[in-house]
């Protein structure tokens, strides 16, 4: 056909889908606040001044909120590129945690410049692990990864809780927790006199790399191909589909894993049950909104973060309750990947001929 | 559905107009694109009309037009007389249009029967069965039409002419007047594509009007009673079918300036069938740049071959004992029905599938056309850069330090886009925007930039315009017989026009065998009878056959050190 | 067309943000009180109770309330900080996990205190609330031994924190004081709201041949209630007792009694304390201050036999004076081991 039959995509970046859906929501949502008796108005007043209402708020809540999303969303976006479908990442931070927790409370007295590395590439190796038993499954035996990760999930939320309980309890023995994990494993704070650590510009620096390799370098295009059409990649690019199976896992869940050992060396600074809310799954979301893109990622991330800052403050300033605020959430993820997806759609329309 | 014109619905319509169906100066854009623009068309009750064009000329938009899929932005629409506008399939339906689409819609699981009877309203119930007595009316209406159907085993294991016979019986089953085919020869073998057309004579008898959608002259020449052509989305003629040329619509498609090889070869008002294809073939092998340069100028030692080799797939053998080795700047076509072991041979070629049993000394790097351009060929959400980048991603100069050079692989994209002439705004258009021709001249022009030792080309110009297949033919042809190193070719293809133009040698692959054809069975009744089995071991000429088999076949073992060497050769 | 949904979007939440009305105004000067916590207000229990120890601190002392249930650690310091700047002096944080946080955001305002329910660490700032339930569940499972017929009484509780731990460790005391021979079973089920879990664990004792049962569970409780009702459908002798609040009215027909925290007063308290100045540190607080108290259900008056309920009352004298000393798990830390701060 003639050069006239290309498609037109409008120019719209994800950053922008995300900012539309979100305003729609937000109407959609302020109708039922409304509903439920309670001050829209004051609602998302409270929603913005928690999210931006100052630099601190901004630095100290929302982005401190936003990096375990940006890790696991990174790792989420990192496998679906290869299709695989990682819906494991919650599991795989849980055992980054744990494994990390476990190396800086064992190395008392060790400077922070070996522990913090230490403690980092325990919990990025233990995220690996636990995501080398689906990737084992999957090109081993050809069982579908979305049934192993998830169940795995469930794996390691269980041997959380039996460690917090058991082997890596407390030394008081009081409080099913472990102990603190010394001083000097704790992440310096990334801008002083705020609680930002460095675990987010660790988050940015990944996904600049994801970003850097996906698109520049032949591992990167190899994987990409795989993901887009695995018999393409096969045929075209005489790639094997395994090696880059495994790597996607792999990196994945190291990254997933890495999002734990940030968390408790940054945050908590030791592990307990239910150490995560959910991170591994709300990232799915993170990294669709972003289309997958590492460094829309970091905005999304950025989005998802402040509106979980904004609910905590909606609670507190505007009295809404806790499930409100939940709800509202889930509707704008629901109303941003259905925007995304009529965009896509309308985007479609004009290429048939 | 609605109708505008109200008393022609009171009349029930039919006879106003004496046409099965008419469009009136439509025109239908998508977005800055005009896919059509102000074609008329009309069909009569009874006949066939053939709708031909260049891939992207608009006659799948106006058969999707017809059968209520697009909506016509200007102009009319007139089914049976009445003026209509049709929302939905389902509205053409009751209107009774039908379309038969070029990607069937059957259920895998279920049978013929069940198929059928879900298609059609009430036929089906709720317990999730075909009604009582609905067998017996649908086999009444397949002896109706002579169909015949396979209406209990499960569709997902029958060939594609059964399905397409169960997909057309479906759309008959209620009162028809206008019947669509999208492209329905495009998968199918040549006996199979006679077997349709028989069949749709007999429904055009019985008073259905046909729109029959195709890009293959020839096809369209023997089924249809009258032909339109289209082009860039206008109309350019309609005709009785007896009363042009083959050269004639060719021409019409492709607009004169281009495709002068078919066109040159089919003005002799000759249609290319079995019979009397031999002058018209004759010539277009004439015309091929270098045909005449055979196999004798060529490297004596074979880039690649296979010896006994036998691959296993789903614990059945999908090649059996396979012989054969192209030598440079040699074409080796290999015919065959598809589905007889092609797809596994090229993958054995390719270096993708090891044999379970044999030897294969093949280059360290092949070129693959693969046959499905769309699925296997691109990746269509890349651009054309990033699909070609697939051919140089290994290459050090496509390198820099651990970073791939883009900007040097949309140079040579560029240029490959130039060279093909690939009709995109640019390199970075997307392969899910380019039409089919386009899409192949890419793959094709990427498969070169390998410079293999061997190239395999799997029905290369399927589904291609005249003038696109005009042009993958004469490049591959170029490549095999021009240059320092041209490559070894292995042409496969169901297409016997191309093997025959094409070929230096000529084999024919059955259920997983490799025949070897002897030059003087070079015509396409001999190889058309061994393509359908009906000669597997041509024993009445054993002789001659064996000395052939011989030398095409055997003849790589005399010189294996050579081959050997080939294999492990540089790239 | 489409370029117009943002435009509409935003012109929307423009008039939703210009009919918020301005509450800073009316607020700072006003001392505040805020709560966090780890639960919903819903469950009728722990988080219940608190929540409505709050509203009567608004009510009662005239004072500006808040609320925010947190899930994770990053939350806690927040809503800590939040709260902090807002103008809010002093912030119960209802439960241990709140323990790490409250330390950390303590030490950056010094002005503001922290009230920690079942805290560990106390500090200048942060003040360990402590509820004193084992004396109440001590008398509680006094009336167990005198109810059971097997001799087997259950415990289900929730997850094993020192609090939980230090009911069931009473109760049990209790049931031995009034039956030395007993058993006493013990299951924590890992959370305080998986309902099916508790229903499960509590049909597991009752199977056992446990035909009374105590709980400390939180909002799954209703699973709890549920097994133990289930099993006297069935023609079994099975009996339940409520914990944390007065639940007699939860599920009248099965309940013997409850072992109750009166949080609304504790929180009254607590914050009267805090605006005279009196606050100390830790607070304990059992049935000599009232704040906990065993209730018998009324709707199952001579259910305990009067002589056990004698005795009960004794014990609670007893208790009250200070001779007898229920069992309990001490977890305040006495010096700061890991002191980041």
């Amino acid at each position: 056909m003639s050069t006239t039959t290309l498609r037109t995509r409008p120019p719209l970046t994800p950053a922008l889908t995300a900012a539309t859906a979100l305003l729609a929501t937000l109407a959609v949502a302020a109708a039922l606040l409304a509903l439920g008796g309670y001050s829209p108005g004051d609602a998302f007043a409270a929603l913005f001044r928690g999210a931006f209402g100052s630099w601190d708020r901004f630095v100290s809540f929302t982005l401190v909120r936003a990096t375990p999303l940006l890790l696991t969303g990174l790792a989420v976006a990192f496998a679906f590129r290869a299709r695989v479908w990682n819906i494991g990442a919650e599991g795989q931070l849980h055992a980054g945690a744990l494994a990390g927790v476990a190396v800086a409370v064992a190395l008392p007295g060790t400077p922070g410049l070996i522990l913090i590395p230490a403690t980092l590439l325990a919990a990025a190796a233990a995220g690996a692990l636990w995501a080398s038993v689906p990737a084992a499954m999957k090109t081993g035996m050809g069982v579908g990864e979305v049934i192993t990760t998830l169940l795995m999930n469930f794996v390691a939320l269980f041997m959380a809780q039996f460690l917090v309980q058991g082997p890596l309890r407390e030394s008081r023995g009081v409080f099913n927790q472990t102990d603190e994990i010394p001083a000097a494993a704790h992440l310096p704070d990334l801008i002083p006199g705020t609680r930002l650590h460095l675990g987010f510009l660790i988050g940015v620096l990944i996904a600049v790399a994801l970003w850097l390799y996906l698109t520049r370098t032949p591992g990167g295009f190899r994987l990409r191909a795989v993901g887009a059409s695995p018999r393409a990649a096969e045929v075209s690019g005489r790639f094997r589909a395994k090696p880059v199976v495994w790597l996607a896992f792999l990196t994945s869940g190291a990254i997933a894993g890495l999002a734990g050992g940030v968390q408790i060396a940054g945050i908590t600074h030791r592990m307990y049950e239910n150490l995560s809310p959910g991170w591994g799954y709300t990232a799915i979301a993170v990294a669709l909104l972003a289309r997958l893109n590492p460094l829309a990622l970091v905005v999304t991330a950025i989005v998802f973060g402040a509106l979980s800052a904004g609910g905590g403050a909606m609670q507190r300033d505007a009295g809404v309750p806790e499930v409100w605020v939940r709800g509202i959430e889930a509707l704008v993820i629901l109303a941003v990947l259905t925007v995304d997806r009529s965009w896509q759609a309308l985007a479609d329309r004009g290429s048939r001929g | 559905m609605s109708t505008r014109n109200g008393p022609c619905e009171r009349r029930g319509g039919s006879e106003s107009s004496g046409l099965a169906a008419r469009l009136r100066d439509v025109t239908k854009r998508f977005g800055p694109v005009t896919a059509l623009e102000g074609v008329s068309f009309d069909l009569v009750p009874g006949e066939i009309h053939g709708l031909l064009g260049e891939n992207g000329a608009g006659k799948t938009t106006l058969a999707r037009v017809l059968g209520g899929l697009l909506t016509p932005d200007e102009g009319r629409v007139e089914i049976g007389g009445c003026e209509v506008a049709l929302r939905s399939a389902r509205d053409a339906r009751a209107l009774g249009v039908a379309m038969v689409h070029q990607h069937f819609s059957l259920v895998p699981r279920f049978s013929g029967l069940e198929n059928i009877a879900l298609f059609n309203g009430g036929a089906w119930t709720k317990r999730g069965m075909a009604a009582p007595g609905y067998r017996e009316r649908v086999e009444a209406r397949a002896r109706e039409l002579k169909l015949e159907v396979e209406l209990d085993l499960p569709v997902e294991g029958l060939g594609v002419g059964a399905r397409q016979r169960i997909e057309i019986l479906k759309a008959l089953m209620s009162e028809t007047s206008v019947l669509l085919l999208d492209e329905p020869t495009a998968v199918l073998a040549p006996r199979e594509v006679d077997g349709l057309f028989a069949v749709l004579k007999e429904v055009a008898r019985a008073g259905t009007g046909i729109v029959l959608v195709a890009h293959k002259l020839d096809e369209v020449l023997a089924a249809a009673d009258r032909v339109t052509v289209l082009r860039r989305g206008g109309w350019v003629l309609t005709r009785e079918a007896a009363s042009v040329s083959a050269g004639e619509l060719a021409e019409a498609m492709v607009g004169g300036a281009v495709g002068g090889h078919l066109a040159r070869g089919a003005a002799g008002g000759q249609r290319p069938t079995v019979d009397r294809g031999r002058t018209a073939m004759d010539e277009r092998r004439a015309a091929t740049p270098a045909a005449d340069q055979l196999v004798g100028t060529a490297d004596p030692a074979p880039v690649a071959s296979l010896r006994g080799v036998t691959t296993i797939r789903d614990g059945e053998p999908a090649l059996r004992h396979v012989n054969a080795a192209v030598k440079r700047g040699e074409i080796l076509g290999i015919a065959g029905v598809d589905g007889n072991g092609q797809r596994e041979l090229a993958r054995v070629l390719a270096r993708i599938r090891t044999p379970d049993e044999g030897d294969a000394t093949l280059p360290a790097e092949v070129g693959w056309i693969p046959q499905d351009r769309a699925e296997e060929g691109l990746v269509n959400g890349f651009t054309i850069s990033e699909n070609v980048a697939f051919a140089l991603h290994g290459k050090d100069s496509c390198r820099k330090g651990p970073w791939l050079d883009w900007a040097g692989i949309e140079e040579t994209a560029a240029e490959l886009v130039r060279e093909m002439d690939v009709r995109a705004t640019s390199s970075t258009a997307t392969a899910a925007n380019l039409s089919g021709g386009n899409q192949q001249k890419v793959v094709t022009g990427r498969e070169f930039l390998r410079s293999a030792d061997l190239l395999v080309a799997e029905s290369p110009t399927r589904g291609l315009d005249v003038k696109a297949t005009v042009a993958v033919r004469s490049r591959i042809a170029a490549l095999a017989r021009h240059g320092d190193h041209p490559p070894g070719v292995v042409l496969i293809s169901a297409d016997l026009d191309e093997i025959l133009e094409l070929s230096d040698r000529i084999a024919v692959m059955v259920r997983g065998r490799l025949i070897p054809v002897p030059r003087d069975a070079h015509n396409p009744r001999d190889i058309g009878e061994l393509m359908l089995g009906a000669r597997v071991r041509p024993d009445e000429n054993a002789d001659g056959h064996a000395g052939e088999t011989r030398n095409t076949v055997r003849g790589p073992e005399g010189s294996t050190p050579g081959a050997r060497s080939a294999g492990g050769g540089p790239p | 067309m489409r370029h117009h949904l943002p435009a509409t979007t935003t012109l929307a939440l423009a008039a939703i943000l210009a009919c918020s009305t301005d509450r800073e105004a009316t607020d700072t000067t006003t001392p505040g009180v805020a709560l966090l916590t780890p639960g919903p207000v819903s469950d009728a229990g722990w988080n219940a109770g608190a929540y409505e120890g709050l509203q009567r601190i608004g009510d009662s002392l005239g004072l500006r309330i808040s609320h925010q249930q947190t899930l994770t650690p990053a939350e806690f310091d927040e809503a800590f900080i939040s709260y902090a700047d807002d103008g809010y002096g002093l912030i119960f944080g209802h439960g241990f996990e709140y323990q790490d946080a409250a330390s950390r955001v303590a030490a950056e305002y010094p002005e503001v205190t922290f009230v920690v329910s079942g805290g560990s660490r106390p500090s200048a700032n942060v003040v360990a609330l402590i509820f004193q339930l084992n004396e109440a569940s001590y008398l509680a499972g006094m009336a167990a031994g005198a109810v059971t017929q097997s001799g087997v009484v259950g415990m289900v509780g929730g997850v094993e924190i020192p609090t939980a731990k230090g009911t069931f460790v009473a109760f049990e005391a209790g049931v031995k004081a009034v039956r030395e021979d007993a058993t006493v079973l013990e299951t924590f089920i890992g959370s305080w709201d998986n309902v099916s879990a508790a229903k499960e664990a509590a049909a597991a004792q009752l199977r056992e041949g446990a035909d009374v049962l105590i709980h400390n569970v939180d909002a799954a409780s209703f699973g709890f209630f549920q097994s133990v009702r289930e099993a006297r459908e069935r023609g079994r002798v099975a009996w339940a007792f409520g914990m944390n609040r007065d639940q007699n009215d939860v599920a009248p027909d099965v309940i013997v009694g409850s072992a109750a925290i009166d949080y609304t007063g504790m929180f009254l308290r607590t914050a009267q304390a805090w605006r005279d100045g009196t606050l100390g540190e830790p607070v304990y607080s059992g049935l000599a201050t009232g704040t906990v108290e065993f209730l018998p259900n009324p709707a199952r008056e001579g259910l305990i036999p009067a002589d056990a309920l004698e005795r009960i009352d004794r014990a609670r004298q007893a208790i009250i004076a200070g001779t007898l000393e229920v069992p309990s798990i001490d977890f305040i830390e006495k010096e700061d081991p890991v002191s980041s701060q």
